[in-house]
């Protein structure tokens, strides 16, 4: 009974707000749900033992400045992904505009350490396959905590994957240990390792704030990224329909799992 | 000719109902002004000690939010069950909890500013957003956007919408999924929200 009048509500939710597949993914599936819990609960252990003091030692032995030149770096190398998908997206002149970005940082700019396009006007704007699959239409589906890489959906990861293959320093680690299939890789693990080092640094305070505040941190993050991420569904907003945000406060069922 | 005059006249009247029963955007706008400039800028880059910064963001954000309504909304079904003394020991909690870890979170808009893009209407009358962004060192601007509701000439916000991410309803997520878990109910959410207050 309680099945059908969940069912129900949710039929309701959908005809009046219109978000469809978005507002569906807070009602997760009770299996669905045990794995994901427990899956961020071994992320948060990984995190506590492992990522969390590696990202504290490198705060404490890094600037300001260093971390900076370090972020610049890895947003350089996104450069491509955003240049392909925005051409995907059919916005040709953001696709110039991040082959313009990455052509300037990775030269002038020290490898993309410093952003020497950006003091030009040519701002970062990054995007990436999930957004051009979200403009193609493509359902994002439920919510899944990957091991160690966290809150994804399916869309998003097949984003995630897509990305990673439009890196440079993937292909040019392949190609320069060529015939030696003992260190394939070796160095691109190394930076993907030090860019998820450089990723949890920046959000630290964030999260330590996050977790003291919080009863259910697996709720809160996953609330946040499903909202975070309809703005990159286009197709399921279209003109006319209010925004994800623009809820009824008096609405009772609105939200809840 | 009657026929239209009265239609005109209708529609009109109207259109003079639904403007005076909506919330003035461009007051709701200089409100957020007013707070972000006034409030959150000139207190963080102030030079006063940490206990007095804390007591006049405290009052800021007692005057300036509507956290009765805020409360009423993130508690969900389970206010309408709730006890008066529940909904009151509730509504203390989370503003306290609130202002916790908005004081320590402000410090994180240190140098910076709030740049105003105008007011969205919303599919409440008495509300508006009012959509500012912050530039930020690296990547784009982060957009922050105010919900603004207005009761009886007083202007306050009642969510803050950041990247897309509700605050009411993050937080509404958050608390009726632990006290659907929870065998205590709304009493054991209140319990453990205490015991994360410093």
């Amino acid at each position: 009974m309680k099945k059908i009048l969940t069912t129900l509500c949710i039929a309701a939710l959908y005809s009046t707000l219109n978000i469809s597949s978005a507002c569906a993914a807070e009602n997760e599936d009770s299996a669905l749900e045990s794995y994901n819990r427990a899956m961020f609960n071994f992320n948060t252990k990984v995190d506590d033992y492992v990522v969390k003091p590696v990202a504290k030692g490198y705060r404490a032995i890094t600037t300001d400045f260093i971390r900076e030149r370090v972020r610049n770096f890895f947003a350089n190398l996104k450069e491509p992904a955003s240049m392909v998908n925005h051409g995907l997206q059919g916005n040709f002149a953001d696709s110039g505009k991040s082959l313009g970005r990455f052509a300037v940082n990775t030269t002038l700019g020290l490898l993309g350490t410093f952003d020497v396009a950006g003091g030009w006007g040519l701002k970062r704007n990054k995007t990436g396959l999930d957004a051009t699959l979200a403009k193609w239409c493509v359902p994002d589906g439920p919510f899944i905590v990957l091991p160690l890489l966290g809150p994804s959906t399916p869309r998003h990861t097949v984003g995630l994957a897509g990305d990673a293959l439009a890196d440079p320093t993937y292909w040019a680690d392949y190609y320069a240990s060529f015939g030696k299939d003992w260190e394939r890789y070796s160095f691109y693990y190394g930076l993907t390792a030090l860019g998820f080092v450089s990723l949890r640094e920046a959000n630290l305070d964030m999260l330590d704030n996050l977790t003291s505040t919080s009863v259910d941190v697996y709720g809160t993050i996953k609330s946040a990224f499903l909202q975070n991420r309809l703005k990159l569904n286009v197709c399921a907003t279209q003109d006319g329909q209010p925004a994800s945000y623009d809820f009824d406060f008096d609405d009772e069922d609105a939200f809840e799992d | 000719m009657k026929k239209i005059c009265l239609a005109i006249l209708a529609a009109l009247t109207m259109w003079s109902w639904s403007a005076m029963a909506a919330i003035d955007a461009q007051k709701a706008e200089d409100f957020v002004k007013d707070l972000t400039q006034q409030g959150i800028e000139q207190l963080i880059n102030s030079n006063a000690s940490e206990a007095e910064k804390q007591a006049r963001f405290t009052k800021l954000f007692n005057e300036d939010l509507d956290l009765d309504f805020i409360g009423k909304f993130v508690l969900g079904r389970y206010w309408r069950t709730a006890t008066p003394k529940q909904r009151a020991d509730f509504i203390d909690v989370y503003r306290k909890l609130n202002i916790q870890t908005w004081s320590a979170r402000f410090n994180e808009f240190k140098g910076k500013r709030f740049e105003f893009l105008g007011s969205e209407s919303s599919k409440s009358a008495d509300q508006v957003f009012v959509n500012t962004q912050v530039p930020m060192p690296e990547g784009a601007p982060a957009s922050v956007k105010w919900r603004v509701k207005e009761t009886g000439g007083k202007y306050r916000i009642v969510d803050i919408i950041i990247e897309n991410v509700s605050l009411a309803q993050t937080a509404r997520s958050e608390y009726t999924g632990y006290i659907q878990k929870s065998p205590e109910g709304v009493n054991g959410l209140i319990k453990d929200l205490r015991a994360k207050l410093k």
